[in-house]
């Protein structure tokens, strides 16, 4: 009995000293008082840890708190791997912060409605941080961004279906070849980044030539299959532009991935028309250089093998290059993938020149969370963040590239800058779905090392291609028909909304255009697949 | 400790009443308390609006306010996507609607009703072509000035277009376009650009490129689309479909347009540019 009761008070006594433990950390912890009236807290939320970015955050936030003494910023960095499962959580549970990062796979329209505000109204109102640029005085909020965030099919900020744009981006990327300018210098007695095709190749002879004579394991290429699609997406797009513009079935100049699928399995094209044969050839050409046993590698270990010095060039986004820059201990230099020439007799029958990177859309959007307590402060810290002064700080600190209109680009970014005047694109059998990436990333083997072939790709491939290519069209088709079916009961909620205030133009017209539209690509899509089946 | 039995004092008459009002008081504040909660359907079109489904659906079935017509209509239209979507709630939908129409109505909700209806049949069950030509055909013939009548329009010129079993390309281009005075009327531009668009993405899917192409291509840009994207690739199509029938003046008038108003991350900028140079080249 005696004992018992012992027990019973020394736990009460735990619970109680915990308790107090707690209480007393929690009141005397260094830094802001937990809870204060006075004070307005917005919390921001990201998944970009890459160095620099955070970096770029904080000194923003400081300004802005600087600025207004009244209200607390705090940065929320989720690792990439957690954020999935961190977002939902956070937005289900009604404790999401106030902006959070957008990304149209990660945040299903569904999700947007919900739990997000739209902002098109706030976008089309003046950015007040901007009031003492005179060329931006008189834009919007919107017309501030250099590319004044005209939707298209691959952003983020806008949505397509709800009509509304949810985000304001902050920065632009590109993908970029980061090399070690040491390691080329030494290679070709110069530090002289490769101009066209050929001469990156003569650079990866060059490199593995002196790797031999040298005694040294240093590879030209680092390798993962991440990095190497960085690479041949380009030499894809660049091999069969005027195959693409051929078969435009539009006849928009722009060959749609749709439209890629309903032609190959029209049998109009395959992996053995010449031009998308050359593509693979060109993979083949730079292949053999790459570091053995890269397929098993992935993006952390290649980046790994560029900061060790074990390899001398990095393909990767731009997105990377402030963790480069910061930890590489040797001089860095970047230089886009050079196309081959146009009407090279090996790689540029139909080519028509450089590849544009014009449509190259802003990214790293925050979106307003519906449970923000302070959703007006919210919206103006994002204004503050994305003016012209806030913009070319984060330019500058993170390396990414600037998104409002006059913002210098930092020196250290210049290699990063998109190259607009370019022609459009071709043929990349790599963006034609999920399962066609998945395979070339398992046959990317055929076309690396000694034995690298073209060929080999294609004998071993073909057939796969010609079963992925129809389900990728049948997964498109039944994609659309969910979109379709619920927009037939959105369409009755907005015209209840509208009719009263005129229809034409208004999101009802807008939302029926969109609708008639995708549903002629779908009944296209089903018509093909009927009339086109697959040959045993 | 046992308690002492409890009394009750017997209530006087004037103390009856006073109970009697207090209650009466009472369910009159409860019931305000209902209504005051009872949202409004105007709440319900909201959520809809939004894709919010299944809170549009609450919203009508628990709605007081507006036509009683209009809320049935709105919980039949939340119903037909409120997850999980089963055969039977789009059954149950289907009769919601048919309700709607059985007293041979022809409001507002019996329009909407009859097109949900045609929609069910294209897209949320299995039906047959027929079925589905018909439901669209009855939408038209019901109020051929009304907006939805336009939706429907459009939407049968997809059907005959790519699904009518029994039509050749010429028959499936020629029904599509003469659906053109509804499908394709200024009263939805958008709309009616898209259906005209629709008609000369089809024929040239189809291999078909001639007049027919170009005029329904020129009409869609009449109607003015406000959407820049759209309104640049209409452009390089007026560009490229005139160059192809030999309209030079014509393509290279649509070529300047486009260069003039595509926006800065239109990769087609420069191709688009070349072929104007070398189309401005060649001999007329």
């Amino acid at each position: 009995m005696k004992r018992s009761k012992l027990r019973t008070w020394l736990v009460a006594g735990l619970l109680a000293g915990a308790y107090l433990y707690s209480a007393g950390r929690l009141l005397l912890r260094p830094g802001h008082a937990v809870v204060d009236s006075h004070v307005e807290v917005i919390r921001f939320a990201h998944w970009q840890i890459e160095p620099g970015v955070r970096e770029a955050f904080n000194a923003i936030a400081a300004d802005y708190m600087a600025l207004h003494p009244n209200v607390r910023v705090e940065q929320m960095d989720i690792p990439g791997r957690a954020w999935k499962q961190w977002l939902r959580t956070g937005l289900i549970g009604g404790t999401a912060p106030d902006l959070i990062e957008i990304a149209s796979y990660e945040n299903p329209d569904d999700m947007l409605a919900r739990y997000f505000t739209p902002i098109t109204a706030y976008l089309e109102e003046p950015n007040p941080y901007n009031a003492a640029e005179p060329d931006l005085h008189g834009l919007s909020w919107r017309q501030s961004y250099a590319a004044e965030l005209v939707p298209n099919e691959f952003q983020h900020y806008f949505s397509l279906n709800l009509l509304e744009y949810y985000g304001a981006p902050s920065a632009v990327v590109t993908v970029r070849v980061f090399y070690n300018r040491q390691l080329v210098t030494a290679a070709l007695g110069a530090d002289r980044p490769p101009a066209t095709f050929d001469d990156f190749i003569a650079l990866c002879e060059a490199l593995a030539r002196r790797a031999e004579v040298t005694h040294q394991p240093v590879s030209p290429l680092a390798g993962s299959a991440y990095n190497l699609t960085q690479l041949t997406d380009g030499l894809f797009n660049a091999a069969s532009q005027r195959d693409a513009l051929a078969m435009d079935i539009s006849r928009d100049l722009e060959m749609t991935r749709h439209e890629a699928l309903i032609n190959y399995v029209r049998g109009r094209w395959s992996l053995t028309t010449p031009d998308v044969r050359a593509g693979l050839q060109t993979v083949e050409a730079f292949g053999r250089y790459m570091a053995p046993g890269w397929s098993q590698l992935n993006r952390e270990d290649a980046m790994l093998q560029f900061l060790q010095g074990r390899a001398a060039m990095l393909a990767t986004g731009t997105w990377d290059a402030g963790g480069i820059l910061r930890q590489a201990d040797f001089p860095v230099g970047a230089f886009r993938m050079p196309a081959f020439r146009p009407g090279d007799p090996k790689y540029g029958r139909g080519m028509l020149g450089p590849v544009s990177e014009a449509n190259t859309f802003a990214t790293m959007s925050f979106g307003l969370t519906r449970t923000s307590h302070h959703p007006e402060r919210a919206i103006d810290f994002l204004r503050f963040l994305t003016s012209r002064q806030s913009n070319a700080k984060f330019s500058r600190i993170s390396t990414w590239l600037p998104v409002i209109k006059g913002v210098p680009v930092p020196a250290v970014s210049a290699a990063f800058r998109p190259v607009e005047n370019g022609y459009v694109g071709g043929i990349n059998i790599r963006f034609l779905g999920s399962r066609a990436n998945e395979v070339l990333l398992q046959h990317l083997y055929l076309l690396s090392g000694q034995g690298a072939s073209a060929d080999a790709y294609i004998a071993g491939t073909r057939r796969l291609y010609d079963e992925i290519n129809r389900e990728e069209l049948v997964r498109l088709a039944r994609v659309n028909l969910g979109t379709l079916r619920q927009k037939d009961s959105v369409l009755a909620g907005i015209f209840q909304l509208e009719r009263g205030i005129g229809l034409a133009r208004g999101k009802f017209d807008r939302l029926a255009a969109n609708q008639l539209t995708v549903e002629a690509e779908r009944l296209q899509t089903l018509r093909t697949l009927a009339d086109y089946p697959l040959r045993p | 400790m046992r308690f002492p039995p409890t009394s009750f004092p017997r209530l006087s008459g004037s103390w009856r009443r006073a109970r009697c009002w207090l209650w009466q008081a009472g369910l009159l504040l409860s019931a305000a308390g209902t209504l005051r909660g009872a949202p409004a359907v105007e709440e319900g079109w909201r959520d809809l609006a939004g894709y919010l489904f299944h809170d549009a659906h609450e919203v009508f079935l628990r709605a007081s306010t507006g036509s009683e017509r209009g809320r049935v209509l709105g919980a039949a239209a939340s119903l037909l996507n409120d997850s999980p979507v089963t055969a039977a709630k789009v059954a149950e939908v289907e009769a919601q609607l048919r309700g709607l129409l059985a007293d041979r109505a022809a409001d507002e909700p019996a329009i909407c009703a009859r097109y949900l209806l045609a929609r069910i049949a294209h897209l949320h069950r299995p039906a047959e072509i027929a079925e589905i030509e018909a439901g669209y055909r009855a939408v038209i013939a019901m109020a051929p000035a009304h907006p939805l009548a336009q939706l429907a329009a459009g939407k049968l010129a997809l059907v005959l277009l790519y699904q009518r079993p029994d039509l050749g390309v010429p028959a499936r281009l020629a029904a599509a376009a003469e659906l053109a005075p509804i499908a394709g009327a200024a009263q939805l531009p958008e709309t009616g650009c898209a259906y005209y668009r629709a008609l000369a993405g089809a024929a040239l899917y189809y291999d078909v490129l001639d007049e027919r192409v170009l005029a329904w291509l020129v009409r869609a840009d009449v109607l003015e689309t406000h959407d820049i994207v759209t309104a640049t690739s209409l452009r390089l199509q007026l560009a490229e479909v005139a160059r192809a029938l030999g309209h030079r003046e014509q393509a290279l008038a649509y070529y300047r347009q486009f260069l003039a108003t595509a926006v800065s991350t239109d990769n087609r900028y420069r191709t688009a540019a070349e072929r104007m140079a070398e189309l401005a080249k060649a001999t007329p």
